[in-house]
């Protein structure tokens, strides 16, 4: 089942970045930005899902099964930030018109820090104004690329509690509403 | 015409016969041993001439296909093997471009950034061709500097991560931090060591109305007057669970019942064909390991040069007295014993490897299997430390009747993994999913009798392992003591594991 939920969700995306193909030029296909927004939207709904849906009613409200990082050990269920990475990386197996990333400027792993330019300055935009999405241009590998940055917040106790208390977080101040890092949308440009 | 024209046209001609020879043995067929860049790693020699495992993007595809067509090759065998140890560092996660800056230092979307085939002079265990220092692309600059995240690896040195027991770059499962923490505290043996999936593989199954006995034998006449075949038989598997002779000497008529088609169609050594159509899951891994990987769906098979000259538009050309020369050498299926580049005894050299090659066809026995079998061929150190070793003992008494199920020790316990399968615990005969890093064992086997800091430190004690574990490991690895540390260091953990984490259910 798991493998269809990602196919299909992966064909969506597909379709929606190849949108994208014209957008430069004024009037042809739809924009880039538009289309950054659209994948987003998809990402964030699924992504609420899954936290409330699943996690918040099977772990808090049922409490029938854990939610754990270590997930196969602890025959538990993957965090909601775990699944949107799996996500990620079944999306980056499937096909190079897009890519996206959950990064934050206090990551528990460091690897999920800002490793370029524009993503550091699109998550320092969006943890001090997360009204406003960032959106930006670079240049990776000979490639260039549209990126968007979009905030993401800590919308449950559990995000804050276990950025706060988890060994390898580098804050522990985290409280339900702050920007906890952000989400990076990248979109190849001819 | 003078001598040297002569020599030049001469020189020229034989220079160009030679390249078209060679061209047409990479591209229409031929041996091409003498071609081969540089011998291949580990248990690939068993394959190499079936060059179109790997290189299978075709003779004048372009560089980067190539590279894919290598790096998929890499996947098709070992793939399943690499989600099964919940592999660290998976190609897909360097694959999104923000990891652009890391693929110029090592670029691990490609299998073949670590792993060079045909590179001998830089190979390494587990057919690795970097730097031991290879860590250092990653994990050395900036906020990602491990030596400053953690205190403990402040002073460390980058060849060291996966050298000294404490990190693999693709499984670990038994050495990430919270599992050495929940670990930290076992004693060296545990209470009651058994390897609980041994303990079903060894018990004998009682006998049912099913079972046949001696006298049950249907057989020609001729195959009954052995008492020695009919006593293996009566006493195996096989007979208990009500399989008589044809079963497998004539398999078909088995299925008809009546003497005389059995005596008809009777086959008085079978192929393997017939352990197959019964043991497939067993058949499928011996076929994924290094005793049958030749067997492996995936090697390609030995090229028609006919196709291939039509496929290079030539239609007919090939004449019957050239087909020879362009005829790929076709390595038996089965490989022979005197073809590993491992210590062998001499006198197993002709051996071929195959089902009976370790199950005596009748007696079905897995105890010989699971060590006199093994033995009977290999012939390093640590398989001649076994005899003797602790393991050893414990193998001896449990046979002899004198101890529990499953308090044995045999090569099987630990090479071949116990996997249960539809009720039944059965040995998975790819012998490479435990093997290296060796620290895959833990789980599946070392953590059922030892605790984890004995097994760590045994596995990373390589004169320990040339002992066959004959005594105590000689250093300490310290990423237990360390991950307690920084643990201890963070209390607020626990408040946070007991709120969120069930207790362990499945995993030791």
């Amino acid at each position: 089942m798991n493998r269809n939920l990602f196919r299909r969700t992966g064909v969506t995306f597909c379709v929606m970045a190849a949108l994208a193909g014209t957008g430069s030029a004024a009037g042809e296909g739809v924009p880039y930005r538009q289309v950054a927004d659209m994948l987003y939207t998809v990402m964030s709904a699924d992504r609420e899902v899954y936290t409330h849906m699943v996690v918040q009613r099977l772990v808090e409200d049922q409490q029938v099964i854990a939610a754990s990082e270590h997930f196969e050990d602890d025959a538990a269920l993957p965090l909601p930030a775990q699944m949107f990475r799996f996500g990620a990386e079944r999306v980056e197996e499937q096909t190079e018109d897009f890519s996206y990333a959950l990064l934050s400027l206090w990551p528990i792993n460091k690897q999920n820090g800002p490793a370029t330019g524009l993503e550091r300055e699109g998550l320092e935009r969006v943890a001090e104004n997360p009204e406003e999405n960032f959106y930006g241009e670079e240049e990776l590998a000979g490639q260039r690329y549209f990126a968007a940055v979009y905030p993401d917040i800590a919308v449950a106790e559990a995000c804050a509690s276990c950025h706060n208390n988890h060994k390898d977080s580098p804050r522990t101040d985290i409280e339900v509403g702050d920007v906890l890092g952000g989400v990076v949308i990248r979109i190849p440009m001819p | 015409m003078s001598r040297n024209t002569l020599l030049w046209i001469l020189g020229t001609a034989g220079t160009l016969l030679a390249t078209a020879v060679a061209v047409a043995w990479m591209t229409v067929g031929g041996d091409r041993r003498i071609l081969l860049p540089g011998k291949t790693a580990d248990a690939h020699h068993q394959i190499e001439l079936a060059c179109e495992t790997c290189h299978a993007a075709g003779a004048f595809a372009s560089a980067k296909k190539a590279e894919k067509a290598l790096n998929k090759a890499c996947r098709g065998c070992h793939e399943a093997e690499l989600k099964a140890a919940g592999d660290s560092h998976p190609p897909g996660k360097f694959r999104n471009p923000r990891m652009a800056a890391h693929w110029e230092k090592l670029d691990a979307r490609l299998c073949t950034a670590c792993h060079v085939e045909h590179r001998p002079e830089t190979t390494r265990t587990s057919a690795v061709t970097v730097p031991t220092d290879f860590c250092v692309a990653c994990h050395s600059e900036g906020e990602r500097d491990v030596r400053a995240n953690r205190p403990s690896h402040a002073g460390l040195a980058f060849d060291t991560c996966a050298s000294s027991g404490c990190h693999n770059y693709h499984d670990n499962q038994a050495l990430y931090a919270d599992f050495l923490v929940r670990h930290a505290d076992q004693p060296w043996l545990v209470p009651v060591p058994v390897h609980r999936l041994s303990v079903q593989t060894r018990t004998r199954a009682s006998r049912t109305e099913a079972a046949l006995g001696r006298g049950d034998a249907m057989a020609p006449e001729s195959a009954l007057r052995d008492p020695a075949i009919l006593d293996a038989w009566a006493a195996s598997g096989h007979a208990t669970a009500g399989e008589n002779c044809a079963a497998c000497h004539a398999p078909v008529a088995a299925k008809a019942a009546g003497q005389s088609g059995i005596e008809a169609q009777w086959v008085e050594a079978p192929d393997t064909a017939v352990c197959e159509g019964c043991h497939r899951w067993q058949a499928k891994t011996f076929a994924q390991g290094r005793h049958g990987m030749r067997q492996h769906p995936r090697v390609s098979k030995p090229r028609d040069p006919h196709r291939r000259i039509a496929a290079l538009g030539l239609g007919t050309w090939l004449p019957e007295a050239a087909v020879a020369w362009f005829t790929d050498p076709a390595p038996p299926r089965r490989m022979t014993v005197a073809e590993t580049h491992l210590p062998i005894h001499a006198e197993a050299a002709h051996l071929s490897l195959h089902c009976g090659s370790c199950h005596r066809p009748h007696a079905v026995d897995t105890e010989a299997a699971a060590v006199e079998a093994c033995a009977s061929c290999h012939n390093d150190s640590h398989t001649q430390a076994y005899f003797g070793s602790p393991h050893h003992a414990l193998w001896k008494a449990e046979t002899a009747g004198e101890a529990e199920p499953g308090t044995g020790v045999s090569c099987a316990t630990c090479h071949l993994e116990k996997v249960e399968r539809r009720g039944n615990i059965v040995a998975n005969h790819n012998q490479n999913d435990l093997l290296r890093p060796n620290s895959k064992m833990i789980r599946p086997v070392c953590l059922d009798c030892h605790g984890l800091g004995f097994s760590l430190d045994a596995l990373a004690d390589p004169r320990l392992i040339a002992r066959n574990f004959r005594g105590k490991p000689e250093s300490r690895v310290e990423s237990i003591a360390w991950a307690v540390r920084r643990a201890a260091e963070n209390p607020q953990e626990e408040e946070t594991e007991s709120r969120v984490q069930s207790p362990r259910r499945n995993s030791p």
